[in-house]
């Protein structure tokens, strides 16, 4: 088996343009919710989401634009901060080693929404010829490939709120068994359309706005918490197999030790602790570590009434006693809830917290709830003085629960 | 429209540029022809017709608009 290593980074994210300024909000306890700025959002209970507020569109050409839904779009930049970063260029041989794993929840939900909109409401118009090209669930995986020629294998992985989380968990396998040297390997999501939006609000799973301060709105295992904020995004992570990466002497970021993937079987929407403690104690098993070596949690803590509970009974179950000792951050509170791409931003978060040394806080517990009792670091960033291995939960509707375990790398 | 809508410059798009050289790709061709319908108010055959440079598009819209007895005023707009 090969160990496989992260050597680079890259994020777009509501709290800004690369991963170093998502890592420093989330320390700092900056929110990127927001009402949005858009006529329609008259029609919703809330205007309230999380959107990207860096320019997007301008990083590319009009031509280019054509077949690019804004989730491609940040896809790309997110796989292009990434890839600068860890020095690679797969314009030659290298490219037919790389593989392309990307979660998405519902692809290019722009460009779907808008040639419906032109079909049922606007019948003298008719949807653009690039429709299905720029809304197929792995529009995004091929235009990474496209434009930064990776050649290998591609997949595109949806299980809603955990598709990215799945996604670098499958490249680390492929390059674990020796399938592959590399992968660009994360996803992303770009739903704030007024008919997803919508959706959501029928789901009734969206915060409650907070009156005097909107921003913080979605407040993760505490008592007055009242459901997520809808985000958009993307987050990538180059992976590389361990000998590669020391070969051409690549800077190395974090080491990827454990996956665990498994299925509730339980009901569609309703977490089940069972299942996610299974994924949890999947990964554990597989990275070799014990519960009292795993030295800070992301938490998939969406805030939800349900799950943020269910999530905490999972982690005391995976972990027994060592659960109380393990400080634990639900960074939605401020990112927002970015559905496919969320694993991804989460574990960029995670991989953060590893070199930083520095657990972000959860941001906006203020009423702690005595059915979730253990450390979520309300206080604000914590750091430690030791924090060398983390683990990033993603748990989607559908019951699909992903776990990620990352160390420092030595070697 | 080249340069306007697909980001061109007035330079690189004449009568004989070729539409693969300047990017413009068999899908962005369909865009543009569905745009060029909207802006003359006509319709496409649907007949395959060979289009290799943008005077092949300028050709077949011009025949179109003949065909189909549409009458643009002076600053090129369908009336």
């Amino acid at each position: 088996m090969q160990r496989v290593v992260v050597t680079g980074v890259g994020a777009i994210t509501p709290l800004g343009e690369n991963a170093d300024t998502l890592v420093q909000a989330l320390n700092q306890g900056i929110s990127g919710v927001r009402a949005l700025d858009a006529p329609w959002t008259a029609q919703l209970a809330s205007p309230l989401a999380a959107p990207v507020t860096v320019p997007v569109e301008t990083h590319f050409p009009k031509l280019r634009r054509l077949v690019l839904d804004r989730v491609a779009q940040l896809s790309l930049l997110a796989s292009r901060e990434a890839l600068s970063q860890s020095g690679l260029d797969f314009h030659g041989d290298a490219g037919l080693e790389c593989g392309i794993f990307w979660g998405t929840g519902m692809g290019g939900a722009t460009t779907l929404e808008q040639a419906y909109v032109e079909s049922l409401l606007n019948k003298a118009t008719r949807p653009r010829p690039s429709t299905i090209v720029m809304f197929m669930a792995n529009s995004a995986a091929g235009q990474i490939g496209i434009e930064y020629k990776i050649r290998g294998p591609s997949f595109t992985y949806s299980s809603a709120c955990s598709s990215s989380a799945v996604a670098i968990g499958e490249a680390f396998t492929a390059i674990r068994e020796g399938r592959i040297r590399y992968a660009v390997a994360g996803g992303g999501e770009a739903l704030l359309t007024l008919g997803v939006m919508k959706a959501w609000e029928s789901l009734q799973t969206l915060a409650k706005p907070d009156p005097l301060h909107p921003e913080a709105s979605c407040k993760p295992f505490s008592k007055d918490r009242s459901g997520f904020i809808l985000g958009e995004g993307a987050a990538a992570l180059i992976l590389e197999s361990a000998a590669s990466a020391e070969a051409r002497g690549a800077g190395i970021l974090a080491e990827i030790i454990g996956y665990g993937n498994t299925t509730d079987a339980s009901h569609i929407t309703q977490p089940d602790a069972g299942g996610q403690a299974r994924a949890m104690c999947a990964a554990l098993s597989q990275a070799g570590v014990g519960p009292n070596e795993i030295h800070h949690i992301n938490a998939h803590g969406t805030g939800t009434l349900v799950g943020d509970v269910s999530e905490t009974q999972a982690i005391k179950q995976a972990f027994g006693e060592a659960a109380r000792r393990i400080p634990i951050s639900a960074t939605k509170a401020l990112h927002g809830h970015l559905m496919g791409a969320t694993g991804a931003v989460e574990m960029v978060a995670a991989l953060g917290a590893l070199q930083t040394r520095t657990v972000p806080p959860t941001a906006h517990l203020d009423h702690p709830d005595p059915e979730c009792d253990l450390d979520y670091v309300p206080e604000g960033a914590r750091t430690l003085a030791v924090l060398d291995t983390v683990m990033s939960n993603s748990f989607g509707f559908g019951g699909n629960n992903a776990v990620l375990i990352a160390r420092r790398y030595s070697s | 429209m080249l340069v306007e809508e697909f980001g061109l410059t007035p330079e690189q798009v004449h009568a004989e540029s070729r539409l693969d050289e300047l990017g413009v790709d068999s899908l962005a061709t369909v865009e543009f022809m569905f745009m060029l319908e909207d802006k003359f108010k006509l319709k496409m055959t649907g007949e395959p017709v060979p289009i290799k440079t943008v005077g092949d598009i300028a050709r077949e819209v011009d025949a179109m608009v003949a065909k189909q007895g549409i009458v643009l005023d002076a600053g090129g707009q369908a009336s």
